[in-house]
């Protein structure tokens, strides 16, 4: 289902009905008002009716309406409409006024004494307020009717002056719903920025606090998600610890009775396959190794509460005894150049670190070598950078070579391909920026990472 | 020398105990922490390897009763799990060294030689490495039997690098020994000190390496 906007939708569903209710409303405001209103023209109509019967006439020869030419005009006298009268007597021929208003319709009911209707005459349509009125001791009509300017330019006003708060009042509640959504999901597009904005490694809730109460149900089913998968990668990561962590016995064994046997008078051909079987171990325990520490650089395995502040120049102190006898045995000259660089970190980690870039350097630089480490503040960063003069890294390769298990084709030595990427793991748990590159002069290669400093 | 080995993994303690019978020591070879505590109660040992990872009470358990019952002997822990967790543990419990599986041979033996030169140094005021011999009661030093004429700063420095031979020891770690509180000494300094003792060292076979930018480390005799 192709995702539609919750705005338009909701404008779409309350166009109808809001313009329904804007017309129905419109019309029973008209239909109110207009009654009344009516009624007063009406009555205005009634009145000269029952003037003009009072000035019926009863005499010998018959009836007649007593009505000066003056009168006459004063009552015939209107802005806007025209106004017609008809006097009959009782037998119903007219006394007076315009011939041919036509009689009240069959069953017209009389209200008041007066009959309300509506007809033709000449030509256009009129409203009639009929009367009768005693003559003599009989009855006789009278009939009033003015045209309906007066009535349409009102119902006009009347409209219009019910449908322009209406439409204003229509139009309020659309843009409430407008930005009220927007403003409604506002903390929705704040909660999914923090999410948008978060590393792999943050697994921790989602903080439901701004989130409006409806989607807090999305929110909580979004932070179980997270538990669960923390907890999936806290298992696995668990798993790799342990299966590591249970190897290194049997391994120092396998070790430790390989080189017992070295160390005894062999016939040469054993000796060379004891020494691959030597090898083999020292390979797989370092294996082992590699994969504990990658499972503690792991998301799950670092917290950075934890982390406490350090100087990457003791972390180097701390490790260098060990590192100076490995390039001894392997006849490099391992240097230092140590200045104080403070950083908030896992020192187990950057131990880790550390001990996989000498370790690199050592293994590729090769015999020979000379290989720096160093510590310092630079540019407002820590940096850490382990430097050898080697055969470098070709700048295509700088990038592949932090993937686990990649190993640079034909490369030597017998490297498990996880140094740098255990390295990189370990600079992202610290937020460090991680930069392979060639050393002094464009020779060798040089790994620096920067640290925040503390 | 006599050392207790305590390790529950049959193989690994088999070579252990092998191998460091070829150095030339007497050792026993127990599988259990309580195995350990009972013979470490009843037998001076001159050094306990200690596993952590034991069944019933565990390396650390074992490391406490032993100091808890005033024992000195020193003790080098073999760890398989997270190392400098165990490491500061250890050291805290009063390990005198640790290492981590798996690791070389050659190299907890040298940890071995270091380990029990220490205790020997705490325990007498002789301290021997090849050819040179420092009697710290008389502040009096021989090389291959002739006496040798050491600067007070000279020989300060000698002691340092003799407690902790085939270890790298950095140029301040030099500084805080040799100095008193209001001294000050700066790293060229020493620098001096070791070229000095250097010209009357190196003839007879012992050597001090530069570690550049960091320190120095008196190699192991390797015999004249």
């Amino acid at each position: 289902m192709p995702a539609r906007s919750l705005r338009a939708q909701l404008l779409r569903r309350l166009l109808a009905p809001v313009a329904v209710l804007l017309a129905l409303g419109a019309a029973s405001a008209y239909r109110l008002s207009l009654a009344p209103a009516s009624d007063a023209y009406d009555q205005a109509l009634a009145d000269i009716a029952l003037a003009l019967g009072e000035r019926i006439r009863v005499a010998s020869d018959g009836y007649a309406v007593d009505l000066p030419a003056a009168a006459e005009r004063a009552l015939r006298t209107d802005r806007y409409d025209t106004i017609y009268y008809q006097v009959r007597a009782p037998d119903g021929t007219r006394i007076a006024g315009d011939a041919g208003l036509p009689d009240p319709p069959e069953g017209a009911r009389a209200q008041d004494g007066v009959i309300r209707y509506e007809t033709r005459y000449g030509g256009e349509l009129v409203h009639v307020v009929a009367m009768l009125v005693p003559c003599g001791g009989r009855i006789c009509t009278v009939q009033v009717a003015e045209t309906g300017n007066k009535r349409r330019s009102l119902a006009r006003t009347i409209l219009l002056s019910s449908l322009v708060p209406e439409l204003l009042l229509a139009a309020a509640a659309l843009a409430m719903v407008w930005f009220g959504v927007k403003r409604g999901l506002a903390p929705l597009e704040a909660l999914s920025a923090e999410i948008k904005a978060r590393s792999a490694r943050d697994l921790r809730p989602v903080d439901a606090g701004h989130a409006p109460l409806e989607a807090r149900p999305l929110v909580d089913a979004l932070n179980h998600l997270l538990v669960r998968v923390a907890e999936a990668a806290e298992n696995q990561r668990r798993f790799v610890a342990n299966a590591a962590h249970q190897l290194r016995t049997p391994l120092a064994g396998l070790q430790s009775h390989t080189e017992l046997a070295l160390a005894q008078e062999l016939p040469p051909a054993c000796r060379a396959e004891l020494e691959q079987v030597h090898r083999a171990a020292i390979r797989t325990a370092r294996l082992a190794n590699q994969l504990l520490a990658l499972a503690r650089a792991e998301p799950g395995g670092v917290s950075a509460e934890r982390f406490a502040p350090l100087d990457l120049r003791s972390i180097v102190e701390a490790s260098a005894d060990e590192w100076v006898h490995r390039s001894l045995a392997r006849g490099v000259d391992l240097g230092f150049e140590l200045a104080p660089a403070p950083v908030r970190g896992d020192a187990l980690l950057l131990r880790e670190a550390l001990a996989n870039l000498i370790h690199n350097a050592i293994e590729y630089a090769g015999a020979g070598a000379r290989v720096t480490v160093r510590t310092g503040a630079r540019d407002g960063a820590a940096v850490l950078e382990v430097e050898d003069d080697g055969p470098g890294i070709a700048p295509a390769e700088r990038e592949r070579v932090l993937e686990r298990f990649y190993r640079i084709p034909g490369t030597p030595g017998e490297g498990s391909g996880l140094g740098l990427a255990i390295v990189r793991e370990i600079a992202q748990a610290h937020g460090a920026a991680l930069e392979v590159g060639a050393g002094a002069g464009g020779r060798g290669c040089r790994v620096v990472l920067r640290f925040a400093q503390a | 020398m006599r050392i207790l080995l305590v390790e529950d993994d049959a193989s690994l303690a088999g070579a252990l105990a092998q191998m460091l019978r070829a150095e030339g020591h007497a050792v026993d070879a127990v599988s259990s922490g309580e195995q350990a505590v009972l013979a470490a109660r009843q037998e001076p040992f001159d050094l306990v390897i200690l596993d952590i990872g034991l069944p019933g009470i565990d390396g650390f358990e074992v490391l406490r009763r032993l100091r808890g019952g005033g024992g000195t002997m020193p003790v080098l822990m073999l760890t398989a799990r997270d190392p400098v967790e165990d490491r500061v543990r250890g050291l805290d419990l009063g390990a005198d060294d640790y290492m981590t599986k798996p690791f070389a041979m050659p190299e907890l033996t040298a940890r071995v030689r270091a380990l029990v030169r220490r205790s020997q140094a705490r325990a007498g005021p002789r301290i021997e490495h090849g050819p040179l011999v420092l009697d710290t009661a008389a502040r009096r030093a021989f090389l291959g039997g002739e006496p040798l004429q050491l600067a007070a700063r000279e020989w300060a420095v000698l002691e340092v690098l003799l407690a902790r031979v085939e270890r790298v020891v950095s140029k301040e770690a030099i500084i805080q020994a040799v100095t008193g509180w209001s001294e000050e000494l700066s790293p060229n300094a020493i620098e001096v000190y070791v070229s000095r003792l250097r010209a009357k060292l190196e003839p007879a076979g012992i050597r001090i390496r530069t570690v550049r930018g960091f320190g120095y480390m008196l190699e192991e005799y390797q015999g004249g």
